[in-house]
């Protein structure tokens, strides 16, 4: 039987077909804009990384490969038994090069991300009272336009955030590649699951 | 114009079943409760509401609907069953002698947004096993389960079967104080090895007890995961004592021919405050969520003043339909109906209800709207 595989068209592309090949899985080639694709025994589905999550926890993928940082942001209720160890970065708070803004300070601070739900949750911790600004990208230039305090967003060298002047405050979370995997599919189709669990383990660094 | 609206939106998180629906989800329960009935269940229809103490759990508490009655006590719609028919039977049922056998099914109400086949108004079939032995009741309890699966016709499905003692024993017995509890066992419920290292790294957790826990996200397969699992938590007398445990109800469903419908997940350790023992959730190919689950909860009647060992397990309604849909197993056709009517009323009434008592279905009418 074939497995389905949903897999981010985003930035974790590249290092999720380096891997599929090195463990001698099927992987498509040159398939366009194809986002349905049977390859081998596998079919994958080509979706938004945002969406990997909910397509596995549905059932409509029996598998998949996230980013930590989204499976933080969803909430999704999957299993996620490998760590692939590509696509590491970090969830940090960052704010105007030289603010010297307080996050921990302010009565209220205003945030903007993409990560609304983890941005939301490290501050409620911190018992701190935070409005959160939900941006769907570009994020980096909300602080020097005065849309928000600071940002939680993703980095991964710091360039980006160098060449739109912020810095980091904190870390809220590391991040990496991950395969998720189905809870149902797990137990239902064990075999199948096992097998490609084990191929993707052994190809790993 | 104001609130118009409401008049024709359905408000998020209820739904309303109609024919074919409505139908396919009474032949569901029928078939269901025809199970519960063939084991020597009773049926117990307990109150829509009750006084939100009974309800009382970290779980369930922030989900429920509360609201302040009449004489200022506070109240709330019924979360889940388990409680209800702890409280009855420690109370109104407590001359009964254990064990007791209850089942119920209806709806139950939870302040959550509608999500992978869960709504806010769910449908629960289930049953309490209250009082006796505990390998007997689970094992009941399972076999139970397992022919409800089989009325209903669903294919492959698979029982999964975990114990929260394994989790508990390593973490309450075995020098895991001063770490994050809840955090783990959230990344031990994911299967997240790394998460589970990255959680344990900071504190000053002993070799043995940070490798068995990491161990506890790869226990999971068929009945050989037990004598591999027993091997890995042997330093640990209360993991080693549930694992045992699990494998004589393994051992026991095996003798009954249930053996291959089994699996095991020792990470399954969700719903830790609440169950004491045996945790089981049901699959099926098709759907991406469980159908349904069950487990042992030896503490709650306590609660309620009648301290007894209890077993039970529920099948979602909703979550049933959707699976039986996938799986391409449509509910009968919609049952057809003589039609019955004339233009002397009188008559035509006669003769519907001669049709009736000899068991016809009848459409009365002179043709119109067939």
């Amino acid at each position: 039987m074939t497995l389905t595989v949903a897999l981010s068209k985003g930035k974790l592309l590249a290092g999720s077909e380096a891997l599929f090949r090195r463990a001698g899985l099927p992987f498509p080639e040159g398939e366009g804009r194809r986002l349905v694709v049977s390859h081998g025994s596998l079919r994958f589905l080509f979706v938004k990384d945002m969406d990997v999550p909910t397509y596995v926890e549905y059932g409509v993928a029996d598998c998949g490969v996230a980013g930590r940082d989204v499976l933080l942001e969803s909430r999704s209720d999957v299993y996620e038994p490998l760590d692939l160890c590509f696509g590491r970065c970090r969830l940090v708070v960052a704010r105007l090069r030289g603010s010297g803004f307080d996050p921990h300070g302010a009565s209220t601070v205003r945030v903007a991300t993409k990560y609304p739900a983890v941005t939301a949750k490290h501050f409620l911790e911190r018992g701190v009272s935070a409005e959160v600004v939900r941006l769907a990208g570009s994020v980096e230039i909300a602080p020097g336009l005065g849309l928000a305090d600071c940002i939680v967003d993703v980095v991964e060298t710091g360039r980006t955030l160098e060449e739109n002047g912020l810095e980091i405050v904190e870390d809220v979370a590391g991040s990496s590649a991950r395969l998720i995997v189905n809870r149902a599919s797990y137990h239902a189709r064990r075999d199948d699951v096992a097998c490609l669990l084990e191929t993707l383990r052994r190809a790993l660094p | 114009m104001s609130g118009s609206h409401r008049l024709i939106q359905v408000p998020p998180g209820v739904q309303c079943f109609v024919g074919d629906e409505a139908r396919r989800r009474r032949a569901i329960e029928d078939r269901v409760l025809t199970v519960f009935e063939g084991w020597d269940y009773e049926e117990i229809i307990p109150p829509l509401f009750d006084y939100a103490d009974v309800f009382a759990g970290e779980a369930l508490s922030p989900k429920t609907y509360s609201f302040v009655g009449r004489d200022g006590s506070l109240l709330a719609l019924r979360p889940d069953f388990t409680s209800l028919l702890a409280k009855i039977a420690a109370g109104r049922l407590a001359q009964r002698p254990a064990p007791i056998r209850l089942y119920y099914s209806g709806e139950v109400l939870r302040y959550e947004p509608p999500k992978a086949g869960r709504q806010s108004e769910l449908y629960q079939m289930g049953l309490e096993h209250l009082g006796g032995g505990r390998h007997a009741a689970d094992v009941e309890v399972l076999a139970i389960a397992a022919e409800c699966l089989e009325a209903l016709g669903i294919d492959g499905w698979v029982l999964a079967l975990g114990h929260v003692g394994v989790f508990g024993g390593l973490v309450s017995g075995c020098g895991l104080s001063g770490v994050d509890v809840g955090a783990l066992r959230d990344r031990v419920e994911s299967k997240d090895s790394s998460g589970v290292r990255a959680v344990l790294g900071s504190g000053g957790v002993p070799a043995d007890v940070t490798d068995a826990v990491v161990r506890l996200t790869t226990l999971a397969g068929d009945a050989s995961v037990l004598e591999e699992a027993g091997r890995a938590l042997s330093f640990c007398s209360a993991a080693r004592e549930a694992v045992d445990e699990l494998s004589a109800v393994v051992g026991t469903l095996g003798e009954a021919g249930l053996g291959a419908h089994l699996a095991v997940d020792l990470g399954e350790v969700r719903g830790l405050d609440y169950y004491t023992g045996l945790v089981f959730r049901i699959y099926a190919p098709g759907l991406g969520f469980e159908v349904g689950g069950g487990g042992r909860y030896d503490t709650l009647l306590g609660r309620f003043g009648r301290p007894m060992p209890a077993v039970g397990f529920m099948l979602g309604l909703d979550r049933v339909a959707l699976l039986l849909e996938r799986q391409g197993k449509p509910g009968a056709p919609p049952p057809l109906a003589e039609a019955v009517g004339g233009r002397r009323v009188g008559a035509a009434l006669a003769q519907a209800r001669a049709r009736r008592a000899a068991g016809a279905r009848v459409r009365f009418g002179n043709g119109e709207g067939a």
